[in-house]
């Protein structure tokens, strides 16, 4: 509890830096007095430049750790993080086919579409008629859709203008540029119906967690409850990737940083710890991709790629030690 | 029987890749273009400049990708294997833009020449970490270890193309994996690169068959597993150099040709490595010729065309592996 306390002030502290770090950098008491007078060099900072853009990567970054979590407890298994499996490929490749045919719709929307029609091809091509799917082929069949529908995007984009593939380039890297309030609302206002959602099953999900057997024998309708969590999973993911791109490996790693630091037990305890670590994560990552080079600001999936990609390879080579791979 | 259909289906797409495109041309140009060049000709301009460099580009690299393929799918026991998937093409390209970040210079020939050590350098790093050189590399971990090399290379190659403007253009043109440009590199000595490669394959392939029954029952044939694996690793990296030096990055092709090529081949790793090559050369030069074809005038690039074809296949494959063999 008092590592979860810990945890829960880094991410304010974290929020804090980011809000007064940038190419102008400014004081705690000047953002104070732009909160409470509604004026000055904090307001404009608070209201159109790095408040829109910090609290769309505490949303993210929530939504991408919750939806990490839910999936690596589902499948029992660390690899399994819907952007190993496809999942935030699929709402990437909906969102560039939704600009590449000029729809106005929702990017919310168009993104749960993407990500829902991945979980489904990806549960339809592991399925085996004479036994239970085991999660390996399930993670690698996952990887295969992923690579499909980034093949997809990339052929998609050869059809946008010049200025729209760049854009599209930058924004399947997962970027925070250029947020405003509308993203804000769109991530924490869907975030907060799925994550009541997801509090609604935390129970079936704890019984899950104890073996498909188990619970059935507990009186658990097993299958229904897996997709009902599996879909929340989903539609998580894609809001997150709705409003700030495919960043990858923050659903990876939330899940296990937050449970190794807190060392929360209860898993309602773990899903919140792993929400609040992706906060910190995606925050930290865009801190650091807009001071890594002055005068330029990179996208944050760049930073989250250089921490995730050394982790993956990490926790490659741990399950390799214990016989898990 | 196999090999003649083999063969010929290769004649064919020849044949189409030379005569389909934005001009038509007909295999009489060809012979007159051969006899008799007339250099003001634009029609024996464009198959002399254009479509022959192209046809030798993709024979040179999807050849290459080819028998890569085969080799390293005989060395780690593993059908998921393949150099595009296992980070080989995003260490080109990071040996690439640093290099001509460095040097400050992006002509042809030094593209290539950055792309072939980044391409080597990669391959044996994603065969150490996916516990290649242990014998017991499995599919899952191979290619999870070949994507987060992957993703850990483009998150490098992304922060310098956008800080340095100059480096995102070179990186727009050649990330393509198109071989649009195939006139201006270098074939030749890729070809020859590519052929080295290829003729350490056919020597080795008989120890690889040993090495593939187990390594006790390979020393005891008289095999030293270390150094088969390490003179593998050699022919693989001069291959997928030589095709990435030609062609870019193009994943997959190394994944489906070799399944195809064991049909026709049998169990001889040697034929198997033949078939491939064809296979390899004749698939690579279908993608670009559709490529250039479904979208004329504009182009999609080969590398595009093998993904959209390969990645269904790779969910094929992952998914008929048997649960046992996911480990």
């Amino acid at each position: 509890m008092r590592r979860g306390i810990f945890l829960s002030l880094m991410l304010i502290a974290s929020i804090l830096v980011a809000l007064m770090v940038g190419q102008v950098d400014i004081g705690v008491a000047d953002l104070w007095q732009g909160l409470i007078t509604g004026e000055g060099p904090g307001a404009l900072l608070l209201g159109t430049i790095r408040g829109p853009r910090v609290a769309t990567a505490v949303g993210a970054g929530a939504v991408l750790g919750l939806s990490g979590a839910i999936f690596q407890t589902l499948f029992r298994n660390p690899l399994a993080a819907p952007d190993i499996m496809g999942f935030t490929a699929g709402a990437g490749l909906a969102v560039v086919a939704a600009i590449a045919m000029g729809l106005a719709l929702p990017m919310p929307l168009v993104a749960s579409l993407g990500g829902l029609v991945a979980a489904v091809l990806v549960a339809l091509f592991s399925w085996r008629r004479d036994a239970a799917t085991p999660p390996l082929t399930l993670i690698l069949v996952g990887l295969g859709v992923g690579f499909a529908a980034s093949a997809l995007t990339t052929f998609l984009m050869t059809f946008l203008p010049t200025v729209a593939a760049g854009e599209a380039q930058r924004w399947m890297t997962g970027s925070l540029a250029a947020r405003d309030w509308g993203h804000v609302a769109q991530v924490w206002g869907l975030g907060v119906i799925l994550g009541l959602l997801t509090l609604g099953q935390v129970q079936s999900l704890t019984v899950l967690e104890l073996g498909a057997d188990l619970a059935a024998g507990l009186g658990l309708n097993v299958e229904r409850a897996r997709w009902g969590l599996a879909g929340t999973g989903v539609l998580l993911a894609a809001v997150g990737v709705a409003v700030a791109g495919p960043i990858p490996f923050v659903a990876l790693m939330a899940g296990p940083f937050s449970s190794r630091f807190t060392g929360a037990r209860t898993l309602g305890g773990r899903l919140a710890a792993a929400a609040a670590a992706g906060a910190l994560i995606t925050v930290l990552g865009d801190l650091a991709a807009r001071a890594a080079v002055p005068g330029i600001q990179l996208p944050v999936g760049v930073m989250t790629g250089l921490i995730g990609a050394p982790y993956l390879l990490w926790r490659l080579s741990r399950e390799m030690e214990r016989g898990e791979l | 029987m196999k090999w003649a259909g083999l063969v010929s289906l290769l004649v064919l797409v020849m044949g189409l890749s030379l005569t389909v495109g934005v001009r038509d041309l007909t295999l009489a140009d060809y012979v007159t273009a051969i006899t008799a060049f007339d250099p003001y000709d634009p029609a024996h301009v464009t198959l002399m400049s254009i479509r022959l460099p192209r046809l030798l580009a993709a024979l040179i690299a999807g050849g290459a990708l080819g028998m890569a393929g085969s080799m390293m799918q005989a060395l780690t026991r593993n059908p998921l294997a393949d150099p595009g998937l296992l980070g080989v093409n995003a260490g080109a390209a990071f040996a690439l833009i640093l290099g001509t970040t460095l040097l400050g210079r992006a002509d042809q020939s030094t593209i290539a020449m950055l792309a072939f050590p980044g391409a080597a350098a990669a391959s044996a790093a994603v065969f150490a970490l996916g516990g290649g050189l242990r014998g017991d590399a499995g599919p899952v971990r191979l290619t999870l270890a070949g994507a987060a090399l992957n993703a850990l290379l483009l998150s490098l190659v992304t922060a310098v193309a956008l800080i340095r403007q100059d480096s995102l253009d070179i990186l727009r043109f050649w990330v393509a994996g198109s071989l649009s440009q195939a006139a201006a590199r270098p074939l030749f000595e890729m070809a020859i690169a590519a052929a080295i490669g290829g003729g350490m394959a056919w020597a080795l392939a008989l120890r690889l068959e040993a090495l593939s029954l187990g390594s006790a029952l390979a020393r005891g044939l008289g095999t030293r597993p270390g150094l088969v694996q390490a003179a593998t690793l050699v022919a693989v990296t001069l291959t997928t150099g030589a095709a990435v030096a030609v062609a870019g990055p193009i994943a997959f092709l190394g994944l489906m040709v070799p399944p195809v090529a064991r049909r026709v081949a049998g169990h001889s790793l040697r034929a198997e490595l033949l078939a491939s090559a064809i296979l390899g050369g004749g698939l690579l030069l279908l993608a670009d010729t559709l490529g250039r074809l479904i979208l004329a005038p504009a182009e999609v690039r080969a590398g595009i065309m093998v993904a959209l074809l390969g990645a269904p296949v790779f969910i094929w494959i992952a998914r008929s592996l048997r649960p046992g063999a996911t480990t």
